[in-house]
C-alpha cells in the first residue's frame, strides 16, 4: 500500500523533560520519526518541551513547538496549525501521532480525545487509535480482554478507594500484593506490600497519583521469571517480533531497573514459539493498528505458567534497546507504518535487500544493565521494587552472556571493570571489603534476598564464598542458567588468580 | 603463570586488562603490551539485523575475543572520533549527547569520517544513522584504544561527552592518541587548584577566598580562616557530588568525617561561600587554539545566563535566565572581558563554560570548564545557533570567521530554563536545593515576555501556576526581612496567605492580611492537613538552615506528593509572582522556535 496522500502535517509530541522512567530513549524515537516523515514529503510538527534534545532541533521538524506539553498548550498549537493550513490553501489534513513520546504524549493524545479538542479541529490519530490506546493502558479493561482471547493474567481487580482495594486484597488472599497506578510513567507510586500496613500507605498514595485515581491490585508474581517481546504490526495485520528480551532479575523489580538480556536465554524453543504467538495475539487483540508494542510476560519457574504482565502500545525505552540490539530501527519503521506503508514494503537500512517483514536474528547476546544515583537520595530507600529507580543504563554486546556481562559492568562507569577482581573494595555503610576478601554470610544473605543495585556484586561474593548455584536460586529465583554463568566468571577470577 | 591460553580464555569471557592485572598483580600496561605481543586483540563484529546472512551496509559494530572474523571494513578517509557520555546519570545526561551528535553531524559536512563509540542505548549518538561508523563499546582505555588504532583515527573528541571522555583524555593522548581541539593539559590547569589560582592571579580575575584540605584539621585551619559559610567539595567531580555549603566548625567536621575520604591525592576544596550572590553561567565558542598568536583567534559569548536563586544552588538545577534579567551592563561587560580573557589563557578551540557569582557589583569567577557544558543545547536553541556543532568544526581546524559566526547574537525575546527532580520517586527526600546536583532534566520556556516564559517553563516541568487560591507561606529566620515584600507580590495578586505563627507575625507587621495556621506539633488541622486537602494552592518555603527541621522536610515533600507547586527559594518565588501576573495580564500563546528565529515555517 502507498503512503497515504490525505495527510498533510503530522504533528508528533515528544516526551518532555528527562525523568526517572522517561530518558533520552524518546529522543532517540522522536528524532528518527521526524526524520522518516520528512523523508516521505509530510510537513512536521514537533511539541516537546526539552530544549536538551536532538528532535527539538530546527532542522528536524519543520515547525518546532518548544511549548509545555500540556493538553491545553497542545490545543492551542493544534488550532494554530490548522489555521495555517486552512489559509495556505494546501491539500491534506493534520494528524497526530502520539505513539513516539513515552506516557506522556500518549497521556495528552488521550485528553484531547476526551476532551474533544481532536473532533472539533478533525484530527486524526494515526499510530494507534483512542480505543486501542485505551485497551492497552486500563489495566482491568486489558486483563478482561486477556482473559477473553484465553490468555492467563495475574489476579486482579482496580480499585478507585481505599475500600476498594481492601475489597480486591481480600479476594486476592495473601501477601504479598502489587499496587499499580493507572497512567504513570515507570510506575510512579506503585510498589509490593508484604503486610497490611504498607498496603494502605501504597494503596493511598497510588490513587493519589494516579491520574485517573485508579489503581490495580494484583496478585503477586514475585519470584516468576520475567520476559518481553518487542513485536510490531502493519495494516495489512503482518507481525513481527523484533526481539526477545529476558530479565535477570526475577519479577518484583521494574524492568527498567533489571539486568536484562537478549535474546531471551532461558526459553525453550517451544515456550518462546508460545509466547511468540500469544504476542500476536496480544497485540491483535488491543487492536493496535500500526506501530510497535511491548508485551510483558511472567512465568512459574516452579511449573511453567505464563502469564500476561502488562503492554504498551506505544514505543518504549526496551524497544529503544531492542532497536539497538539488533539494528531494526522500530521507531523509524513505526512512523512509516503509521503513515501506510507495510512491513513488506519497507526495506531494511542495514541490509538494503530484505524488508522489514523479515525477523531480525541475532547471533552474540545482548546485556543492558541499569544506573542509579541513590547516592544523591540519601533519605531514599534505595530497594528494587516495581517502582523504577534507575537513571540511565548501559548495554553491551559479545558473543557469550559471560563477555556481555563483563563489557557492560565496565559501561557502567561505577570504578568497576566487570564481576570482579579489579581491585575495587566494596563499601557497605561505613565498611569498606577489599574486592577479594571476606563479607559476613548474613549480609550476602540479607543482600541477595532483597533486591538493590550491587545486588550482582554480592552474587559473586556469595559464589566465591561457597554458597551454592542451587542455594542462591533459593533465595533470589534469579534462573540457574544465570547462576551457573556467574559461576564460570567466578572460576575463572579464581584461576587468573592463581596463575599470577 | 599466565599462559597464553589463560589469557586468551580470560578475554573471551569478558575479562579487562584491569582485572587480569589486579588478579595477576601486574599494570593493565603490561596486560595490554603482552596481548599486543601475541596478537591477541579483539575482533569487531557486525551488528546487521540477520546473523550474517546478508551483507550489511551500515558498519555498526561491537568487539568479541572469539578469535572469529573481523568485519570492519576498511577505508581511507580521514576519521575523528567521538566519545559519547556512557550512561545517563545525575550530572551527565542528555545534553552531552546532543552535543556528540552535532559533532557527528558537523564533520560529516566537513568530509570527515566520523566514528561514535558510546555505551548508552537510549541515545541518539547510538543510532547507526547518525555517524558514519558505531562502535557500541565501553568508554574505557582498554576499549578506546583499539577502535582509535583499527580504524586509524587521525584524532578523537573528548570535550562533548561530559566527564566520562575527560577521564580518559590524558590516557588516550599517552597511547598516541591525537585528542582534537583545546588541549588536555588547559582543561586539567582549569580543573587544577593551584594552576587555575595562578592563572586568575596573573589575569586580575577575583575568585572567593579559598583553599586545599587534605585533612579534617586542615579543613578546620582554612575554614576558621574565610570565615563561615564555606564551600566544600571534593576535587574532580561533575554534578556537584558530595558538595555542601557549611556554616560551623562542627558541620565541617561532620563533611570531612562522612560524606568524603580526603587524601594528599584527593584533597577537599574549602571556598568562601558567597551570600546572596547572583550566579551567572556563561557559555562561549572560540578557534584561540587554532592560532599560534592567541590574539588572532575569535571568541563569541554564545549566551549569558543569570540563575534565579540566589548562589548556592547547583548550576544544573538552578532555573536561569537568558540574557540575564537584572544585571547591569557594567556587569555585564565585565563578564564578557572575563572571559575572552579566560579563553585566550586557556588556548580554547571549541567550547567553554564559566559560573561566576556577582556580589556588590564584583564578578568571582566559581568554575572554569573548557568544554562542552550541560547548558549548551539550551543556549543554542535560546539564539538560534548551533554551537556544538560550529564548535566541533573548530576543533577540527576551522576558524570562526571561516565559519561566519563572530558576534554576540541578541534577541527580543526571554528563555528560561527549569530543572526537573525525581523526587516523586524517592518519598520522604527533601527537596531542598544544593550545591549537589540533584535533577534528571530541564525544560525551557520562550516568550516576548519574562513573565510568560517563566510561566510556560514551570507548565512545562509539571507544576503549572495557580492564578488564584491559597499560598503557604513559612521562611526561615534569615529570610524574613525579604519575606513581607515577596508576600505583597502575591497579595496584590489576589491571593489569600497563610502562614504558621513565626512567618505571619513578620508579615502581619508588614501590613498584610494573614491566616495563622498550627504547625505540625501545635494541633489540627495544621499545614500538613490543608496541603492533603488541596486547600493551599502554592507554596513557599524556604530551609531553616543546613540541617532542616522535620517538620519542614514534612511540609516540602507533601507539597510534592500532592502535585502543589513549591519555591524553596524567594528567587523563585519572586520570579511565580511575576509570571502569575504575565498570565493573569494576558493569558499565554504559542509559536515555534523557527518563528522566534525569524523564519517563517
Amino acid at each position: 500500500m502507498p503512503r497515504r496522500t490525505d495527510i498533510h502535517s503530522v504533528l508528533i509530541i515528544g516526551a518532555g523533560p528527562i525523568v526517572i522512567g522517561q530518558a533520552c530513549e524518546f529522543d532517540y524515537s522522536g528524532t528518527q520519526a521526524c526524520k522518516a516523515l520528512k523523508e516521505e514529503g509530510y510537513r512536521v510538527v514537533l511539541v516537546n518541551s526539552n530544549p536538551a534534545t536532538i528532535m527539538t532541533d530546527p532542522e528536524f521538524a519543520d515547525c518546532t513547538y518548544i511549548e509545555p506539553i500540556t493538553p491545553d498548550c497542545v490545543e492551542k498549537i493544534i488550532a494554530r496549525e490548522v489555521a495555517q493550513l486552512e489559509a495556505s490553501g494546501e491539500r491534506g489534513k493534520l494528524v497526530l501521532l502520539p505513539t513516539l513520546g513515552g506516557q506522556t504524549a500518549l497521556n495528552t493524545a488521550m485528553k484531547l480525545d476526551q476532551n474533544g479538542v481532536l473532533q472539533r479541529y478533525g484530527v486524526e490519530m494515526i499510530g494507534a487509535k483512542a480505543d486501542a490506546i485505551m485497551r492497552g493502558e486500563d489495566r482491568q479493561v486489558f486483563k478482561d480482554l486477556m482473559l477473553e482471547i484465553g490468555l492467563d493474567v495475574p489476579v486482579s481487580g482496580t480499585a478507585h478507594s481505599l475500600e476498594e482495594a481492601r475489597e480486591v486484597a481480600e479476594k486476592i488472599g495473601r501477601f504479598p500484593v502489587i499496587i499499580r497506578p493507572a497512567f504513570t510513567l515507570g510506575g510512579t507510586g506503585g510498589g509490593t506490600a508484604y503486610n497490611r500496613e504498607e498496603f494502605e500507605e501504597l494503596a493511598r498514595r497510588g490513587i493519589d497519583l494516579s491520574p485517573v485515581n485508579e489503581i490495580l491490585v494484583e496478585e503477586s508474581l514475585l519470584g516468576w521469571k520475567e520476559f518481553e517481546m518487542e513485536v510490531m504490526r502493519d495494516r495489512k495485520d503482518n507481525c513481527v517480533i523484533i526481539c526477545s528480551i529476558e530479565n535477570f532479575d526475577p519479577m518484583g523489580v521494574h524492568t527498567g531497573d533489571s539486568i536484562t538480556v537478549a535474546p531471551a536465554q532461558t526459553l525453550t524453543d517451544k515456550e518462546y514459539q508460545i509466547m511468540r504467538d500469544a504476542s500476536f495475539a496480544v497485540i491483535r487483540a488491543v487492536g493496535v493498528e500500526t506501530g510497535g508494542s511491548n508485551i510483558q510476560f511472567a512465568v512459574n519457574p516452579d511449573n511453567g505458567r505464563m502469564a500476561i504482565i502488562e503492554m504498551n502500545p506505544r514505543v518504549s525505552r526496551s524497544s529503544a534497546l531492542a532497536s539497538k540490539a539488533t539494528g531494526f530501527p522500530i521507531a523509524k519503521i513505526a512512523a512509516k507504518l503509521a503513515v501506510g506503508y507495510t512491513l513488506d514494503e519497507i526495506p531494511n537500512d542495514i541490509t538494503r535487500e530484505t524488508p522489514a517483514s523479515f525477523e531480525p536474528t541475532i547471533d552474540y547476546v545482548v546485556t543492558k544493565i541499569p544506573r542509579f544515583a541513590f547516592e544523591k537520595f540519601s533519605q531514599a530507600d534505595p530497594t528494587l521494587t516495581t517502582q523504577m529507580k534507575s537513571v540511565g543504563e548501559a548495554m553491551a554486546i559479545g558473543r557469550t552472556f559471560k563477555e556481555s556481562l563483563q563489557k557492560c559492568l565496565r559501561s557502567l562507569e561505577i570504578g568497576r571493570f566487570g564481576l570482579g577482581g579489579d581491585g575495587k573494595p566494596m563499601r557497605v555503610g561505613t565498611e569498606l571489603y577489599p574486592d577479594r576478601g571476606e563479607l559476613p554470610k548474613d549480609l550476602i544473605r540479607r543482600k541477595l534476598t532483597v533486591p538493590n543495585a550491587d545486588r550482582i556484586f554480592y552474587l559473586r561474593h556469595a559464589l566465591r564464598q561457597g554458597m551454592s548455584v542451587e542455594e542462591i536460586f533459593q533465595i533470589t529465583k534469579i534462573d540457574r542458567w544465570f547462576l551457573t554463568q556467574l559461576r564460570q566468571l567466578v572460576d575463572l577470577e579464581e584461576e587468573l588468580a592463581t596463575a599470577g | 603463570m599466565l599462559t597464553p591460553e589463560l589469557l586468551a580464555k580470560a578475554k573471551s569471557h569478558g575479562f579487562s586488562d584491569r582485572q587480569i592485572a589486579s588478579l595477576t598483580g601486574c599494570s593493565e600496561d603490561e596486560v595490554r603490551a603482552e596481548r599486543h605481543r601475541l596478537g591477541l586483540l579483539p575482533a569487531y563484529r557486525l551488528v546487521d539485523t540477520c546473523a550474517a546472512e546478508f551483507a550489511a551496509f551500515t558498519p555498526y559494530y561491537y568487539s568479541s575475543y572469539d578469535r572469529g572474523d573481523d568485519e570492519v571494513t576498511p577505508s581511507d578517509r580521514r576519521k575523528v572520533m567521538i566519545l559519547g557520555g556512557g550512561p545517563n546519570r545525575i550530572g551527565q545526561g542528555i545534553e552531552f549527547d546532543y552535543c556528540c551528535v552535532h559533532a557527528a553531524f558537523a564533520l560529516k559536512e566537513d568530509d570527515f569520517e566520523t566514528i561514535m563509540v558510546n555505551s548508552n542505548p537510549e541515545t541518539v549518538s547510538t543510532d547507526y544513522d547518525t555517524s558514519d561508523r558505531l562502535y557500541f563499546e565501553p568508554l574505557t582505555l582498554e576499549d578506546v584504544l583499539h577502535i582509535y588504532h583499527r580504524e586509524k583515527c587521525w584524532g578523537a573528541i573528548a570535550q562533548f561527552g561530559g566527564q566520562t571522555p575527560l577521564n580518559l583524555a590524558l590516557g588516550l593522548q599517552a597511547n598516541g592518541v591525537n585528542i582534537i581541539g583545546t588541549s588536555p593539559q588547559s582543561i586539567e590547569m582549569a580543573e587544577d587548584r593551584k594552576l587555575f589560582a595562578a592563572m586568575l592571579n596573573k589575569l586580575g580575575i577575583a575568585q572567593p577566598a579559598n583553599g586545599t584540605a587534605t585533612n579534617e584539621a586542615e579543613a578546620l585551619e582554612i575554614a576558621r580562616g574565610l570565615g563561615y559559610p564555606v564551600l566544600v567539595r571534593p576535587s574532580f567531580v561533575l554534578g556537584g557530588r558530595a558538595m555542601q555549603i557549611v556554616y560551623s566548625d562542627a558541620e565541617l567536621q561532620h563533611y570531612m568525617r562522612f560524606a568524603v575520604e580526603a587524601s594528599r591525592k584527593r584533597p577537599v576544596l574549602v571556598d568562601k561561600f558567597l551570600e546572596d550572590a547572583i550566579e551567572v553561567d556563561v557559555d562561549c565558542i572560540a578557534d584561540v587554539g587554532n592560532f599560534d598568536n592567541p590574539e588572532d583567534g575569535t571568541i563569541v559569548v554564545g549566551g549569558m545566563l543569570e540563575h534565579i536563586e540566589f548562589a548556592g544552588v547547583h548550576s544544573g538545577d538552578a532555573a536561569m535566565v537568558l540574557p540575564p534579567h537584572t544585571l547591569s551592563d557594567r556587569t555585564i561587560q565585565t563578564i564578557r572581558e572575563h572571559t575572552h580573557a579566560m579563553t585566550r589563557e586557556l588556548r580554547v578551540s571549541g567550547l567553554m563554560n564559566v559560573q561566576y557569582a556577582v556580589k556588590d557589583e564584583v564578578v568571582y569567577v566559581l568554575e572554569v570548564n573548557p568544554r562542552a557544558s550541560r547548558t549548551v543545547p539550551f543556549v543554542s536553541k535560546a539564539i538560534g545557533v548551533p554551537l556544538a556543532k560550529l564548535a566541533a568544526k573548530v576543533m577540527a581546524g576551522r576558524t570562526l570567521k571561516e565559519l561566519g559566526f563572530t558576534g554576540e547574537v541578541r534577541r527580543n525575546y526571554w528563555a528560561v530554563k527549569e530543572s526537573v527532580f525525581p523526587f516523586n520517586r524517592f518519598p520522604g527526600q527533601d527537596i531542598v536545593l544544593t550545591p549537589e546536583m540533584r535533577s534528571t532534566g530541564e525544560v525551557m520556556g520562550i516568550d516576548a515576555d519574562l513573565g510568560i516564559a517563566y510561566a510556560k517553563s514551570q507548565m512545562a516541568a509539571g507544576s503549572p501556576l495557580p492564578l488564584s487560591g491559597r499560598l503557604f507561606i513559612s521562611v526561615s529566620d534569615a529570610h524574613k526581612p525579604h519575606v513581607g515584600e515577596v508576600a505583597r507580590l502575591f497579595a496584590d495578586l489576589g491571593f489569600r496567605i497563610v502562614s504558621t505563627s513565626g512567618t505571619a507575625e513578620v508579615l502581619m507587621q508588614a501590613g498584610l492580611e494573614v491566616e495563622t495556621v498550627f504547625k505540625l506539633q501545635e494541633g489540627r488541622p495544621n499545614a500538613l492537613d490543608l496541603l492533603k486537602n488541596r486547600e493551599i494552592q502554592l507554596v513557599i518555603n524556604t530551609p531553616s538552615g543546613q540541617v532542616p527541621r522535620a517538620d519542614e522536610v514534612k511540609i516540602r515533600s507533601t507539597a510534592v506528593l500532592t502535585g502543589t507547586p513549591i519555591m524553596t527559594t524567594l528567587g523563585g518565588a519572586r520570579a511565580a509572582a511575576l509570571g502569575i501576573a504575565a498570565l493573569k495580564k494576558s493569558g499565554y500563546d504559542v509559536k515555534p522556535l523557527q518563528a522566534f528565529h525569524g523564519e517563517h515555517p
